[in-house]
């Protein structure tokens, strides 16, 4: 975790956006405190609800950059994720993968790889960057917790990035499983040790499987109007001069703050 | 605060309830809707998504109503006034998000046109059985406000009240309208931009290092800020302190939930709308909201014409309750009679409220349909009858009850 909020940290500062600009919404699962402390706007939200809760922080102010960290990702959010990468909403979703429900004992989850559960699992796992890719999200990456530098790049150029980004992290949470299979109690060492940089590798081949060594890298970088763009445009092609263009405008009231508003 | 003139369609017009409520979402300053809209309800979307984008306004369909919810909550911290629009099914989606609505004390609207349940029932006709899910239906403690309009008009009108109410009191605020109200039309009289008084957000002023976003005012109800202008927010689902931090103790946990539930009770007499007519002297009082109380009044008419004093009592704001006014005028009545279209929700609240002081009739309905007014005018004729005092809730069966179940009414307790 530390390692992650140091790369968010480095990411931030090397993409120029202003920290207090920056609202992370995350979910139940991932508390991350710590993001506290670099300045940015932070909400603990229910359960997989990150991605809708941040979309309307996006839609309620454009000029906010979002950044939802999930835990529950791919179970209670999978359906808001799939969404926000056909809408290609702007957000930057950083997804935790520590492969089990960590913080309630360990129950294997969907992006369990069958290494990680005392009787293996008898389902296929996400692969992640791929589903992204698939539905539409324009910027698509995986690096473990221990490529720091390899990751802050990636959220300082998602961060830039006009439209939907994903980003998958492999952390690990108090995994009580690894013994099991003999793998080494230091998980962060573990994935790092078997992963291997493959940029711009096709999104389909990066499944995690325990045969594989686990595939790292920034997969896939696309260009398309975001879903602001598209609507704006769609609606001043129909409407014309009737069109008052949506977030050109920042919101009537003003809080003051820090910033004077926006 | 007069509000914005380009969100005001002024003029009369003819038309439904959803499409009045949609209008006035506009005209109460509304500018973000996330919504999976479904029947009965989707014409108040429909109508919001056509003017919005000439307002400055934005209608989103989102993926779910978990998701619209959520949206509209993150837009609210964004700084700006949102609301969603559902009925039944849509709505026990969204009770999560309810939950974390209330907790982080974040004001929005939700238009719930209430349709025959349980489950999918039935989509395109009328009930009034999700009251008591307006009020426990997320889990843990909390308090919001509900109102029930019962005319077009009242769906233009109570709409803009609503918004003023969540941004008073920092808190969400329910719509519980029903398909007939939705689908009636009538006219509707929008007036100019001038005459809508709307509640502004009440932002934070002081010094910057000074703010926490918890913290009460006198009336118990802290100050907003929005995301993004530097206040290095920190804001949580979990039991939290005036900071935002989360807190387990249990001094903490009381302290804060009682203000989360006083902040609305303390407030009551300001929040609750009733509307009463021909209370003084009578001796029975139909006690009804939404639907009902234009059905009752019917009812209520031909009782007068046999000489039955008859007061007639609306709930405009259900919750909070008025248990106060019950109490007062529950020691001077025989009985009241209270019309929902339900197995009875409202009419345990009447009954706990009135203390054993006077009889309380329930006249229900299944839904799909509204009462006969020839049935309110019997339980109320029934009710005028009763000497004694009869225990607990007396259910007066309708010719409808009658026709299918047959036999006369049993006193049920």
């Amino acid at each position: 975790m530390n390692s992650i909020v140091t790369a968010f940290a480095k990411g931030i500062e090397k993409s120029g956006v202003k920290p207090s600009m920056i609202c992370v919404p995350s979910d139940i699962p991932f508390e991350p405190e710590v993001v506290d402390f670099l300045g940015v706007d932070f909400f603990h939200t229910t359960r997989g609800r990150a991605i809708p809760f941040g979309t309307g922080l996006k839609l309620g102010n454009p000029a906010l950059k979002v950044v939802p960290f999930i835990g529950d990702m791919m179970t209670l959010g999978g359906n808001h994720f799939v969404h926000g990468s056909r809408r290609n909403m702007e957000l930057l979703v950083i997804c935790i993968n520590n492969f089990v429900y960590k913080k309630i004992g360990g129950q294997s989850v969907p992006k369990t790889a069958p290494a990680f559960s005392p009787y293996s699992t008898f389902d296929e796992p996400f692969n992640i960057p791929h589903l992204g890719n698939s539905c539409g999200a324009l910027y698509t990456a995986r690096w473990t917790a221990l490529h720091i530098d390899e990751l802050a790049n990636s959220i300082a150029e998602a961060l830039n990035k006009r439209g939907m980004s994903m980003i998958e992290i492999l952390a690990p949470g108090p995994n009580y499983y690894t013994d099991i299979k003999h793998i080494e109690s230091n998980v962060l060492n573990f994935y790092y040790e078997n992963s291997v940089i493959k940029n711009n590798e096709d999104p389909r081949n990066v499944e995690i499987t325990p045969e594989k060594k686990i595939v790292v890298g920034k997969f896939t970088d696309k260009e398309r109007p975001t879903f602001l763009e598209t609507y704006n445009t769609q609606l001043s092609s129909v409407l014309g001069d009737k069109f008052i263009p949506y977030g050109c405008v920042p919101p009537q009231n003003k809080s003051g703050g820090r910033n004077g508003g926006d | 605060m007069k509000t914005d003139p380009r969100a005001v369609k002024t003029g009369v017009y003819y038309i439904d309830g959803d499409v009045a409520a949609g209008l006035g979402a506009l005209a109460a300053g509304c500018t973000f809707i996330g919504g999976y809209p479904i029947t009965p309800s989707t014409e108040a979307a429909e109508a919001f998504a056509r003017v919005a984008p000439s307002a400055g306004a934005m209608f989103i369909q989102m993926e779910d109503e978990l998701g619209s919810i959520a949206s509209i909550i993150g837009a609210a911290w964004a700084g700006v006034k949102s609301m969603t629009i559902t009925s039944g099914p849509g709505y026990s989606l969204m009770m999560e998000n309810i939950g974390l609505g209330a907790m982080l004390e974040t004001p929005f609207v939700l238009l719930n046109i209430q349709r025959a349940g349980p489950s999918t029932g039935v989509p395109t006709k009328t009930g009034q059985a999700d009251m008591m899910q307006s009020r426990w239906g997320s889990h843990g403690d909390y308090e919001l406000i509900a109102i029930a309009p019962d005319s077009p008009q009242e769906m233009f009108d109570y709409t803009i009240k609503a918004f003023n109410l969540a941004e008073r009191y920092r808190c969400p605020v329910m719509i519980m309208s029903d398909e007939c109200v939705g689908h009636m039309t009538e006219k509707v009289v929008i007036p100019r931009a001038e005459e809508i008084e709307i509640e502004p957000r009440r932002f934070y002023t002081g010094l910057p290092d000074e703010y926490l976003p918890f913290k009460p005012d006198a009336d118990l109800v802290p100050k907003m800020v929005k995301a993004g202008d530097g206040y290095n927010l920190y804001i949580t689902g979990l039991i939290h302190d005036e900071r935002g931090y989360p807190v387990k103790n249990e001094e903490f946990k009381s302290a804060y939930v009682r203000r989360l539930v006083d902040k609305i009770r303390l407030n009551k007499d300001k929040i609750i709308e009733i509307k009463e007519e021909g209370i003084s002297g009578a001796e029975v009082i139909v006690v009804s909201y939404g639907i009902s109380s234009r059905v009752a009044v019917r009812g209520i008419e031909r009782a007068r014409e046999k000489g039955i004093k008859v007061g007639n009592l609306r709930l405009v704001t259900v919750w909070p309750f008025p248990d106060e006014k019950i109490c007062e005028l529950a020691k001077t009545i025989k009985a009241f009679v209270v019309p929902e279209i339900n197995y009875g929700q409202i009419v345990y609240e009447v009954d706990r409220c009135s203390h054993g002081k006077a009889n309380v009739v329930l006249v229900p309905h299944g839904g799909s349909g509204v009462h006969n007014p020839d049935d309110i005018f019997d339980a109320i004729v029934y009710a005028a009858k009763q000497e004694g005092k009869i225990e607990g809730v007396v259910e007066y069966k309708t010719k409808l009850e009658k026709s299918i179940f047959g036999g006369g009414n049993k006193l049920k307790k």
